[in-house]
């Protein structure tokens, strides 16, 4: 019984842990940008190149971490992908003629950068990084 | 031309040794992946190789260089190296299209395009893009690289969603010249039978394709008809004859499905290929051969962890108007893995247990006839960038 209890708390500990990390990644993007609150279907759809606008009309351009924590929470709880099978999504558009690979950036701050500078972009950060310039969108 | 194109394939190789990454000033990207396969068999020689001594000859190289001067328009090449047994070792070009997507609801592409039929028709020369070392060959054979997979013309497509609450609808329709040069794999079992098409088969073909993304979260259900009239000079030079191949023209219907949740993946498709084949030849009267073809798979794969994919899949192919035998059919039980090892590198590993020879068989690698059933087993590696 107490090893079903503990397992039950280290359970509970592990989903709160992991709410708690998600929590730490925001989406920003341009403030050319309408909309200020989008969809997960919205943004999984823009992130995994299905679509090119939100709902409200807004031109939309993903830009990608290259690697990291943040960038493997993002897929994991926006897109619901693992790195391997995101990238083979975007591999499947570009070598078949239908997309181009997004923008892929090192750092957080490099793209609070390029959403700051180019009108639709889209892209994540760690709730920690400065990010003015860029609106932060709200997921429902 | 393919002294060009080998050179292009090389130039963007140096250049992507330096980076992969956009060449920002430019919008230009260069993409690309190299795998190398390894099969053994038991029983017969299989995919015009010597496997059953087991054989690396599956090498296949892909530099893809596009560019993006406006944001609606994008323009791209694809070239491929390909090299499988006796199918092919060659250099060509995949596809080159230039592509305007207005919107999300209509866009255009022409050049020489991915022809967007069946389920995986756009995507089953791209590796890296899924599990599978080799995807069902009832409806994915691996014979031809580009003669079946693209067409000289345009496509266009486009995403609705006409009734709010009903999903999306994702359509492809296309148009243009299917070209399948002489040396294409294809004509390989033609061309050990005594016949020779000089200048390949070629004639025009339209279609298109219509997916439901379903208001179900994960389901997506499909249907797609391709069209194709294909004719062509043929020789038998035993018998000293030349003609004509001239196929009535034949469509091709498909209806798939899949379904994702979690980390499951469920996929079926089925396919019918009903054509009549004439043959004029010189003093001799007009010959038909006849294919109905039943063509079907389900697959499922398990993502069991974020680097390792693991599936297994029933494919069948059954012709009815074939002669009573092994050749008549194949049944394919595959079971497989994927590992990726980081964003760039990955192994497969296959074993497939094929009963019937169908699909896939030559007989110069297997002079002394086949037997009815087959073991092979699969190992690739790729890099992507």
């Amino acid at each position: 019984m107490k090893k079903l209890l503990l397992g039950f708390l280290f359970a509970a500990f592990a989903s709160l842990i992991s709410q708690r990390a998600y929590a730490q990644v925001i989406v920003i993007a341009n403030p050319s940008v309408k909309a200020s609150t989008v969809s997960k279907a919205e943004l999984s759809d823009v992130f995994t190149g299905n679509a090119t606008a939100l709902k409200d009309g807004s031109h939309a351009v993903p830009v990608l971490l290259k690697s990291g924590t943040t960038h493997e929470e993002f897929l994991k709880e926006y897109i619901g992908r693992s790195d391997s099978a995101y990238r083979a999504g975007w591999r499947s558009l570009v070598f078949s003629g239908q997309g181009a690979m997004p923008k892929s950036v090192e750092s957080d701050a490099a793209a609070v950068d390029f959403v700051s500078h180019n009108a639709g972009a889209i892209g994540y950060i760690s709730k920690a990084t400065p990010h003015e310039g860029v609106k932060v969108l709200a997921i429902k | 031309m393919k002294k060009l194109l080998t050179a292009a394939m090389m130039l963007a190789l140096g250049v992507t040794s330096a980076s992969a990454q956009s060449l920002e000033d430019l919008n230009i990207q260069i993409h690309g992946y190299a795998t190398q396969g390894f099969i053994y068999t038991t029983q017969n020689n299989i995919l015009t190789t010597s496997s059953s001594s087991g054989s690396p000859s599956w090498t296949e190289a892909v530099v893809n260089v596009s560019t993006q001067p406006i944001p609606k328009l994008r323009v791209a090449v694809q070239g491929r190296y390909f090299l499988l047994g006796n199918y092919g070792n060659s250099i060509t070009l995949d596809w080159a299209s230039a592509d305007y997507k207005v919107s999300d609801r209509f866009g255009v592409r022409f050049g020489k395009v991915k022809t967007p039929n069946a389920l995986f028709n756009e995507t089953q020369d791209i590796d890296p893009s899924y599990m599978w070392s080799l995807l069902p060959e009832s409806i994915y054979p691996i014979s031809s690289r580009n003669s079946i997979l693209a067409h000289n013309g345009g496509v266009i497509y486009g995403t609705v969603a006409p009734i709010k609450g009903l999903g999306k609808f994702e359509y492809r329709a296309y148009g243009g010249e299917r070209v399948m040069s002489a040396d294409d794999g294809f004509f390989l079992s033609i061309k050990e039978s005594g016949a020779n098409f000089t200048n390949g088969l070629s004639g025009p073909t339209w279609g298109g394709a219509l997916h439901w993304r379903t208001p179900i979260k994960g389901l997506m259900l499909g249907v797609a008809m391709d069209r194709e009239d294909p004719t062509g000079a043929v020789t038998i030079p035993a018998a000293g004859l030349s003609g004509y191949n001239l196929s009535s023209p034949f469509k091709i219907p498909y209806f798939y499905g899949t379904y994702e949740r979690k980390r499951f993946m469920f996929a079926s498709e089925y396919s019918r290929v009903a054509a009549q084949h004439r043959t004029a030849l010189t003093s001799v009267p007009v010959s038909s051969t006849f294919q109905d073809q039943r063509q079907w798979y389900a697959m499922t794969t398990y993502k069991a962890t974020d680097k390792l994919t693991t599936g297994i899949y029933y494919s069948s192919e059954l012709d009815r108007k074939a002669s009573f035998g092994p050749g008549r059919y194949q049944k394919d039980w595959a079971i497989s893995g994927r590992y990726d090892f980081n964003q760039f590198l990955y192994a497969k590993a296959e074993q497939h247990f094929v009963d019937g020879t169908a699909i896939g068989y030559d007989t110069g690698l297997n002079p002394n006839g086949l037997k009815p059933d087959t073991r092979m087993t699969i190992f690739k590696i790729g890099v992507s960038f």
